[in-house]
Protein backbone atom coordinates (compact mmCIF):
# COMPACT_ATOMS: atom_id res chain seq x y z
CA UNK A 1 0.00 0.00 0.00
CA UNK A 2 1.60 3.24 -1.41
CA UNK A 3 0.16 6.98 -0.73
CA UNK A 4 -3.04 7.75 -2.62
CA UNK A 5 -4.81 10.30 -4.09
CA UNK A 6 -8.27 10.02 -4.92
CA UNK A 7 -11.00 12.98 -6.90
CA UNK A 8 -13.71 13.56 -9.35
CA UNK A 9 -12.70 14.01 -12.92
CA UNK A 10 -14.95 16.31 -14.55
CA UNK A 11 -16.71 15.10 -17.61
CA UNK A 12 -15.54 16.66 -20.79
CA UNK A 13 -17.45 19.02 -22.59
CA UNK A 14 -19.85 17.74 -24.95
CA UNK A 15 -18.93 14.35 -23.99
CA UNK A 16 -20.88 11.40 -21.42
CA UNK A 17 -19.43 9.93 -18.58
CA UNK A 18 -18.98 6.73 -20.60
CA UNK A 19 -16.88 8.71 -23.26
CA UNK A 20 -15.04 10.66 -20.74
CA UNK A 21 -14.21 7.07 -18.82
CA UNK A 22 -12.90 6.11 -22.45
CA UNK A 23 -10.93 8.77 -23.47
CA UNK A 24 -8.96 8.45 -19.70
CA UNK A 25 -8.35 4.75 -20.72
CA UNK A 26 -6.94 5.78 -24.17
CA UNK A 27 -4.23 8.20 -22.54
CA UNK A 28 -2.96 5.96 -20.19
CA UNK A 29 -2.78 2.96 -22.61
CA UNK A 30 -0.54 5.62 -24.52
CA UNK A 31 1.58 6.21 -21.57
CA UNK A 32 2.16 2.78 -21.71
CA UNK A 33 0.08 1.56 -18.60
CA UNK A 34 -1.18 -1.67 -18.62
CA UNK A 35 -4.96 -3.17 -17.40
CA UNK A 36 -4.38 -5.35 -14.60
CA UNK A 37 -8.49 -6.37 -13.91
CA UNK A 38 -10.95 -4.27 -12.48
CA UNK A 39 -11.77 -3.08 -9.22
CA UNK A 40 -14.73 -1.62 -7.01
CA UNK A 41 -15.22 0.29 -3.49
CA UNK A 42 -18.13 0.77 -1.81
CA UNK A 43 -19.82 2.62 0.87
CA UNK A 44 -22.77 1.46 3.04
CA UNK A 45 -24.12 4.29 5.53
CA UNK A 46 -25.90 3.32 9.12
CA UNK A 47 -27.51 5.61 11.57
CA UNK A 48 -27.78 4.88 14.77
CA UNK A 49 -31.88 4.04 15.69
CA UNK A 50 -31.92 6.15 19.02
CA UNK A 51 -29.09 6.26 21.90
CA UNK A 52 -29.89 6.52 25.59
CA UNK A 53 -28.09 9.18 26.12
CA UNK A 54 -29.88 11.92 23.59
CA UNK A 55 -27.17 13.13 22.05
CA UNK A 56 -27.22 13.60 18.08
CA UNK A 57 -25.84 10.53 16.37
CA UNK A 58 -23.24 10.12 13.53
CA UNK A 59 -23.64 8.40 10.68
CA UNK A 60 -21.61 5.47 10.48
CA UNK A 61 -19.81 4.57 7.27
CA UNK A 62 -18.60 0.82 6.28
CA UNK A 63 -16.70 0.39 3.05
CA UNK A 64 -14.95 -2.36 1.27
CA UNK A 65 -12.00 -1.95 -1.01
CA UNK A 66 -11.16 -4.77 -3.79
CA UNK A 67 -7.10 -3.94 -2.82
CA UNK A 68 -7.73 -5.67 0.53
CA UNK A 69 -10.54 -7.94 -0.47
CA UNK A 70 -10.98 -9.59 3.14
CA UNK A 71 -10.83 -6.29 5.53
CA UNK A 72 -14.25 -4.10 5.80
CA UNK A 73 -13.41 -0.18 7.43
CA UNK A 74 -15.93 1.69 9.63
CA UNK A 75 -15.70 5.33 9.68
CA UNK A 76 -17.34 8.34 11.43
CA UNK A 77 -17.14 11.58 9.24
CA UNK A 78 -14.37 13.20 10.47
CA UNK A 79 -14.18 11.21 13.53
CA UNK A 80 -12.07 7.43 14.78
CA UNK A 81 -11.95 4.89 11.88
CA UNK A 82 -11.42 1.04 12.16
CA UNK A 83 -10.29 -1.68 10.43
CA UNK A 84 -11.35 -5.02 10.87
CA UNK A 85 -11.97 -8.42 8.76
CA UNK A 86 -15.16 -9.34 6.89
CA UNK A 87 -16.72 -9.96 9.51
CA UNK A 88 -17.36 -7.19 10.48
CA UNK A 89 -20.42 -7.04 8.13
CA UNK A 90 -21.61 -9.95 9.94
CA UNK A 91 -21.91 -7.89 13.16
CA UNK A 92 -23.22 -5.05 11.88
CA UNK A 93 -26.26 -7.47 11.09
CA UNK A 94 -26.65 -8.15 14.83
CA UNK A 95 -26.15 -5.02 15.95
CA UNK A 96 -29.58 -3.86 13.43
CA UNK A 97 -31.55 -2.96 16.37
CA UNK A 98 -29.26 -0.33 17.25
CA UNK A 99 -27.41 0.70 13.83
CA UNK A 100 -29.59 0.77 10.91
CA UNK A 101 -28.25 0.18 7.20
CA UNK A 102 -29.82 3.16 5.19
CA UNK A 103 -30.28 1.08 2.16
CA UNK A 104 -30.88 3.82 -0.89
CA UNK A 105 -27.88 5.40 0.42
CA UNK A 106 -25.20 2.85 -0.91
CA UNK A 107 -22.51 4.02 -3.18
CA UNK A 108 -20.08 2.25 -5.29
CA UNK A 109 -17.47 2.97 -7.73
CA UNK A 110 -16.14 0.27 -10.15
CA UNK A 111 -14.17 0.71 -12.98
CA UNK A 112 -10.88 -0.35 -14.74
CA UNK A 113 -7.33 -0.51 -13.20
CA UNK A 114 -3.97 0.32 -14.55
CA UNK A 115 -0.22 -0.56 -13.63
CA UNK A 116 2.22 2.26 -14.88
CA UNK A 117 5.67 1.15 -13.23
CA UNK A 118 5.13 1.58 -9.39
CA UNK A 119 1.43 4.12 -10.24
CA UNK A 120 -1.60 2.30 -10.04
CA UNK A 121 -4.06 4.10 -11.37
CA UNK A 122 -7.89 3.22 -11.12
CA UNK A 123 -10.93 5.18 -13.21
CA UNK A 124 -14.03 4.62 -12.81
CA UNK A 125 -17.45 6.02 -12.20
CA UNK A 126 -19.41 6.36 -8.65
CA UNK A 127 -22.67 5.50 -8.64
CA UNK A 128 -25.55 5.87 -6.36
CA UNK A 129 -28.64 5.14 -6.47
CA UNK A 130 -31.71 5.89 -4.50
CA UNK A 131 -34.76 3.75 -4.63
CA UNK A 132 -36.76 5.79 -2.75
CA UNK A 133 -36.17 8.81 -5.46
CA UNK A 134 -35.08 6.38 -8.47
CA UNK A 135 -32.76 8.94 -9.01
CA UNK A 136 -29.39 7.81 -10.38
CA UNK A 137 -26.12 9.62 -10.20
CA UNK A 138 -22.70 8.82 -12.02
CA UNK A 139 -19.42 10.74 -12.08
CA UNK A 140 -15.92 9.76 -13.20
CA UNK A 141 -13.29 9.15 -10.52
CA UNK A 142 -9.60 7.85 -10.46
CA UNK A 143 -7.45 6.96 -8.54
CA UNK A 144 -3.34 7.22 -8.45
CA UNK A 145 -1.51 5.51 -5.91
CA UNK A 146 2.22 5.39 -5.63
CA UNK A 147 2.85 2.00 -4.31
CA UNK A 148 6.54 2.59 -3.80
CA UNK A 149 6.57 5.17 -0.58
CA UNK A 150 4.14 5.70 2.13
CA UNK A 151 5.01 9.55 2.82
CA UNK A 152 3.30 11.86 1.82
CA UNK A 153 5.76 14.13 1.68
CA UNK A 154 8.53 12.24 -0.13
CA UNK A 155 6.31 11.74 -3.07
CA UNK A 156 3.88 13.76 -4.08
CA UNK A 157 5.94 16.16 -6.29
CA UNK A 158 6.31 13.01 -7.91
CA UNK A 159 3.05 11.96 -8.15
CA UNK A 160 1.33 15.45 -9.37
CA UNK A 161 4.04 15.23 -12.04
CA UNK A 162 2.81 12.02 -12.87
CA UNK A 163 -0.89 12.67 -13.00
CA UNK A 164 -0.30 15.86 -14.74
CA UNK A 165 0.36 13.75 -17.70
CA UNK A 166 -3.09 12.60 -17.98
CA UNK A 167 -4.82 15.04 -16.48
CA UNK A 168 -3.46 18.02 -17.55
CA UNK A 169 -5.24 20.92 -15.69
CA UNK A 170 -7.46 18.93 -13.75
CA UNK A 171 -4.69 17.90 -11.45
CA UNK A 172 -5.96 17.79 -8.12
CA UNK A 173 -4.31 19.71 -5.00
CA UNK A 174 -2.43 17.39 -2.21
CA UNK A 175 -5.90 15.82 -0.43
CA UNK A 176 -6.60 17.38 3.13
CA UNK A 177 -6.32 14.23 4.19
CA UNK A 178 -2.89 14.35 4.58
CA UNK A 179 -2.43 18.09 5.01
CA UNK A 180 -4.73 18.45 7.90
CA UNK A 181 -2.24 15.97 9.80
CA UNK A 182 -1.36 17.12 13.12
CA UNK A 183 1.98 15.26 12.21
CA UNK A 184 2.22 17.14 9.08
CA UNK A 185 3.26 14.95 5.70
CA UNK A 186 6.07 12.94 7.19
CA UNK A 187 4.17 10.52 8.80
CA UNK A 188 3.10 7.21 6.97
CA UNK A 189 -0.19 7.01 5.77
CA UNK A 190 -2.80 4.10 6.20
CA UNK A 191 -5.41 1.78 4.29
CA UNK A 192 -8.15 4.72 5.81
CA UNK A 193 -6.24 7.95 4.66
CA UNK A 194 -7.23 6.34 1.40
CA UNK A 195 -10.62 5.41 2.34
CA UNK A 196 -11.61 8.91 3.46
CA UNK A 197 -11.04 10.23 0.25
CA UNK A 198 -13.38 8.11 -0.92
CA UNK A 199 -15.95 8.58 1.41
CA UNK A 200 -15.46 12.23 0.91
CA UNK A 201 -15.83 12.02 -2.92
CA UNK A 202 -19.03 9.75 -2.36
CA UNK A 203 -20.38 12.47 -0.01
CA UNK A 204 -20.02 15.08 -2.92
CA UNK A 205 -21.55 12.87 -5.27
CA UNK A 206 -25.08 12.33 -2.94
CA UNK A 207 -24.58 16.50 -2.88
CA UNK A 208 -24.92 16.42 -6.40
CA UNK A 209 -27.78 13.62 -6.48
CA UNK A 210 -29.76 16.73 -4.40
CA UNK A 211 -28.32 19.44 -7.03
CA UNK A 212 -27.66 18.16 -10.24
CA UNK A 213 -25.40 20.15 -11.97
CA UNK A 214 -22.47 20.26 -14.58
CA UNK A 215 -20.37 16.91 -15.11
CA UNK A 216 -23.27 15.20 -13.40
CA UNK A 217 -25.53 12.63 -15.63
CA UNK B 1 6.05 -2.98 -4.25
CA UNK B 2 3.73 -5.34 -6.27
CA UNK B 3 0.13 -5.23 -5.45
CA UNK B 4 -1.97 -8.37 -6.60
CA UNK B 5 -4.05 -8.21 -8.85
CA UNK B 6 -7.86 -7.92 -8.08
CA UNK B 7 -9.49 -10.08 -10.57
CA UNK B 8 -8.06 -12.95 -8.39
CA UNK B 9 -10.60 -12.61 -5.61
CA UNK B 10 -10.11 -14.56 -2.24
CA UNK B 11 -13.53 -16.71 -1.11
CA UNK B 12 -14.81 -14.91 1.40
CA UNK B 13 -17.04 -17.09 3.96
CA UNK B 14 -18.04 -14.02 6.09
CA UNK B 15 -21.70 -15.18 6.24
CA UNK B 16 -21.44 -18.34 7.77
CA UNK B 17 -23.79 -18.59 10.88
CA UNK B 18 -21.11 -19.93 13.67
CA UNK B 19 -22.00 -21.25 16.64
CA UNK B 20 -19.61 -21.54 20.13
CA UNK B 21 -20.25 -24.57 22.06
CA UNK B 22 -19.27 -24.34 25.63
CA UNK B 23 -18.22 -26.41 28.76
CA UNK B 24 -17.39 -24.35 32.10
CA UNK B 25 -15.76 -25.48 35.49
CA UNK B 26 -13.01 -24.56 37.68
CA UNK B 27 -9.71 -26.16 39.75
CA UNK B 28 -8.38 -24.59 42.66
CA UNK B 29 -4.84 -22.72 42.36
CA UNK B 30 -3.16 -26.36 44.33
CA UNK B 31 -4.41 -28.73 41.64
CA UNK B 32 -3.67 -26.36 38.85
CA UNK B 33 -0.22 -28.73 38.08
CA UNK B 34 -2.60 -32.02 37.96
CA UNK B 35 -4.95 -30.59 35.36
CA UNK B 36 -1.98 -29.31 33.44
CA UNK B 37 -0.17 -32.71 33.44
CA UNK B 38 -3.63 -34.42 32.29
CA UNK B 39 -4.23 -32.10 29.80
CA UNK B 40 -0.22 -32.32 28.59
CA UNK B 41 -1.23 -36.44 28.48
CA UNK B 42 -4.74 -36.07 26.46
CA UNK B 43 -4.50 -32.92 24.09
CA UNK B 44 -2.31 -32.54 20.56
CA UNK B 45 1.42 -32.91 20.76
CA UNK B 46 1.92 -29.80 21.13
CA UNK B 47 3.59 -26.89 23.45
CA UNK B 48 0.40 -25.32 25.23
CA UNK B 49 0.55 -21.37 24.56
CA UNK B 50 0.53 -19.43 27.00
CA UNK B 51 -1.46 -16.36 26.96
CA UNK B 52 -1.94 -12.65 28.88
CA UNK B 53 -5.08 -10.84 27.44
CA UNK B 54 -6.79 -8.02 28.86
CA UNK B 55 -10.56 -8.25 28.11
CA UNK B 56 -12.90 -4.68 28.12
CA UNK B 57 -16.53 -6.03 28.20
CA UNK B 58 -18.37 -2.50 26.39
CA UNK B 59 -22.23 -1.88 26.39
CA UNK B 60 -24.38 -0.15 23.74
CA UNK B 61 -27.58 0.55 26.10
CA UNK B 62 -30.94 1.01 23.32
CA UNK B 63 -33.91 2.84 24.50
CA UNK B 64 -35.61 -0.37 24.90
CA UNK B 65 -34.70 -4.14 25.30
CA UNK B 66 -31.57 -5.47 26.42
CA UNK B 67 -27.88 -3.80 26.39
CA UNK B 68 -26.44 -5.00 23.15
CA UNK B 69 -22.70 -6.58 24.74
CA UNK B 70 -19.50 -6.79 22.77
CA UNK B 71 -15.97 -8.46 24.23
CA UNK B 72 -12.79 -6.60 23.22
CA UNK B 73 -9.42 -7.85 23.86
CA UNK B 74 -5.95 -7.60 23.50
CA UNK B 75 -2.99 -9.46 24.02
CA UNK B 76 -0.28 -8.19 26.42
CA UNK B 77 2.57 -10.34 25.08
CA UNK B 78 1.92 -9.57 21.81
CA UNK B 79 1.22 -5.81 21.56
CA UNK B 80 0.99 -5.33 18.05
CA UNK B 81 -1.50 -7.92 17.08
CA UNK B 82 -4.70 -6.81 16.21
CA UNK B 83 -7.49 -6.62 18.20
CA UNK B 84 -9.91 -9.40 18.89
CA UNK B 85 -13.82 -8.10 19.17
CA UNK B 86 -16.46 -10.98 20.41
CA UNK B 87 -19.79 -10.87 19.99
CA UNK B 88 -21.92 -13.73 21.83
CA UNK B 89 -25.53 -14.43 21.20
CA UNK B 90 -28.15 -15.68 23.67
CA UNK B 91 -27.66 -19.18 24.80
CA UNK B 92 -29.97 -21.41 22.36
CA UNK B 93 -32.91 -23.12 24.73
CA UNK B 94 -34.67 -25.92 24.15
CA UNK B 95 -32.82 -29.30 23.44
CA UNK B 96 -32.14 -30.38 26.53
CA UNK B 97 -30.60 -33.44 25.94
CA UNK B 98 -27.61 -31.36 24.15
CA UNK B 99 -24.42 -31.45 26.41
CA UNK B 100 -23.11 -28.04 26.30
CA UNK B 101 -24.08 -24.57 25.86
CA UNK B 102 -24.79 -23.41 22.61
CA UNK B 103 -24.60 -19.82 21.20
CA UNK B 104 -23.61 -17.58 18.45
CA UNK B 105 -20.34 -16.42 17.50
CA UNK B 106 -18.86 -13.59 15.89
CA UNK B 107 -15.39 -13.23 15.75
CA UNK B 108 -13.86 -9.98 14.40
CA UNK B 109 -10.06 -9.09 14.21
CA UNK B 110 -9.40 -4.93 14.42
CA UNK B 111 -6.97 -2.43 14.26
CA UNK B 112 -5.81 -0.46 17.65
CA UNK B 113 -8.65 2.37 17.37
CA UNK B 114 -11.40 -0.03 18.57
CA UNK B 115 -11.63 1.24 21.66
CA UNK B 116 -11.95 5.12 20.17
CA UNK B 117 -14.21 3.26 17.88
CA UNK B 118 -16.58 1.59 19.97
CA UNK B 119 -16.57 4.79 22.12
CA UNK B 120 -18.14 6.90 19.36
CA UNK B 121 -20.50 4.12 18.47
CA UNK B 122 -22.33 4.75 21.78
CA UNK B 123 -21.04 1.44 23.50
CA UNK B 124 -19.37 2.78 27.17
CA UNK B 125 -16.92 0.29 29.22
CA UNK B 126 -18.59 -2.05 31.67
CA UNK B 127 -16.34 -3.81 33.33
CA UNK B 128 -12.38 -5.31 32.24
CA UNK B 129 -9.83 -7.85 33.30
CA UNK B 130 -7.01 -9.68 32.28
CA UNK B 131 -6.72 -13.67 31.79
CA UNK B 132 -3.65 -15.38 31.85
CA UNK B 133 -3.56 -18.90 31.06
CA UNK B 134 -2.78 -21.66 28.59
CA UNK B 135 -4.43 -23.02 25.55
CA UNK B 136 -4.68 -26.90 24.40
CA UNK B 137 -6.34 -28.22 21.56
CA UNK B 138 -7.61 -31.61 20.81
CA UNK B 139 -8.66 -31.38 17.03
CA UNK B 140 -11.36 -28.82 16.88
CA UNK B 141 -11.41 -28.65 20.60
CA UNK B 142 -9.93 -25.54 22.62
CA UNK B 143 -9.46 -26.36 26.51
CA UNK B 144 -8.31 -22.84 27.86
CA UNK B 145 -7.55 -22.87 31.61
CA UNK B 146 -7.04 -19.12 32.84
CA UNK B 147 -6.41 -17.21 36.11
CA UNK B 148 -8.74 -14.48 35.81
CA UNK B 149 -7.44 -10.82 37.88
CA UNK B 150 -9.47 -7.37 38.43
CA UNK B 151 -7.83 -4.37 37.25
CA UNK B 152 -7.54 -1.99 40.03
CA UNK B 153 -6.83 0.97 38.46
CA UNK B 154 -9.13 1.31 35.37
CA UNK B 155 -6.90 0.66 32.22
CA UNK B 156 -3.97 -0.18 34.12
CA UNK B 157 -2.64 -3.55 33.62
CA UNK B 158 0.18 -3.60 36.28
CA UNK B 159 -2.03 -2.78 39.00
CA UNK B 160 -4.57 -6.21 39.47
CA UNK B 161 -5.54 -8.62 42.09
CA UNK B 162 -6.69 -12.69 41.36
CA UNK B 163 -10.52 -12.45 41.10
CA UNK B 164 -10.30 -16.09 43.34
CA UNK B 165 -8.22 -18.70 44.22
CA UNK B 166 -9.28 -20.83 41.13
CA UNK B 167 -8.37 -21.10 38.02
CA UNK B 168 -11.12 -21.20 34.92
CA UNK B 169 -11.61 -24.15 32.42
CA UNK B 170 -13.10 -23.52 29.45
CA UNK B 171 -14.04 -26.29 26.87
CA UNK B 172 -14.97 -24.96 23.84
CA UNK B 173 -15.65 -25.54 19.77
CA UNK B 174 -16.45 -23.41 16.90
CA UNK B 175 -18.15 -24.79 14.57
CA UNK B 176 -21.12 -23.94 12.05
CA UNK B 177 -24.60 -23.99 13.56
CA UNK B 178 -26.39 -27.75 13.38
CA UNK B 179 -23.63 -29.56 14.31
CA UNK B 180 -24.60 -31.28 17.40
CA UNK B 181 -22.16 -34.14 17.68
CA UNK B 182 -19.97 -31.59 18.52
CA UNK B 183 -21.09 -31.68 21.80
CA UNK B 184 -21.06 -35.51 22.01
CA UNK B 185 -17.03 -35.32 21.87
CA UNK B 186 -17.11 -32.72 24.37
CA UNK B 187 -18.83 -34.69 26.65
CA UNK B 188 -16.65 -37.39 25.95
CA UNK B 189 -13.40 -35.73 26.31
CA UNK B 190 -14.95 -33.69 29.70
CA UNK B 191 -15.37 -37.41 30.99
CA UNK B 192 -11.95 -37.68 30.99
CA UNK B 193 -10.69 -34.89 32.94
CA UNK B 194 -12.97 -36.02 35.46
CA UNK B 195 -12.24 -35.77 38.89
CA UNK B 196 -9.69 -33.26 38.23
CA UNK B 197 -12.31 -31.31 36.75
CA UNK B 198 -15.96 -31.12 36.39
CA UNK B 199 -17.03 -29.18 32.78
CA UNK B 200 -20.39 -28.39 32.49
CA UNK B 201 -23.28 -26.61 30.82
CA UNK B 202 -23.43 -23.55 32.46
CA UNK B 203 -26.12 -20.99 31.51
CA UNK B 204 -24.78 -17.41 31.88
CA UNK B 205 -27.88 -16.09 32.88
CA UNK B 206 -28.48 -18.02 35.94
CA UNK B 207 -25.39 -16.67 37.53
CA UNK B 208 -26.89 -12.59 36.80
Amino acid sequence: MGVTCVCQVPVAEGKSVQQTVDMLHKKLEQLGAVKQGNFWVDCETYHATGNATGQPSKLLYVMHNSETPLSCMALFEGGPGLSADANFDVLMVKLKSHFQNAKGHKVESRGARYRYCDFLVKIGTVAMSSSARGISVEVVMRSVEYCACVIPGDCWNLMKEFMQSFLGSNTPELPTVFTNKPEGLCVPVDCMDTMSQYLELFSKVRKQQVMPGSGVR
Amino acid sequence: MEAPPVTVMPVTGGTINMMEYLLQGSVLDQSLESLLHRLRGLCDNMEPESFADHELVYLLKGQQGNPFLLRARRSLLHPTAPWHLRYLGQPEVGDKSRHALVRNCVDVAASHSLPEFLNEMGFRMDHEFVAKGQVFRKGMMKVVVSKLSRVLVPGNTENMEPLSLSYLVELSVLAPAGQDTVSEDMRSFAEQLKPLVHLEKIDPKRLM
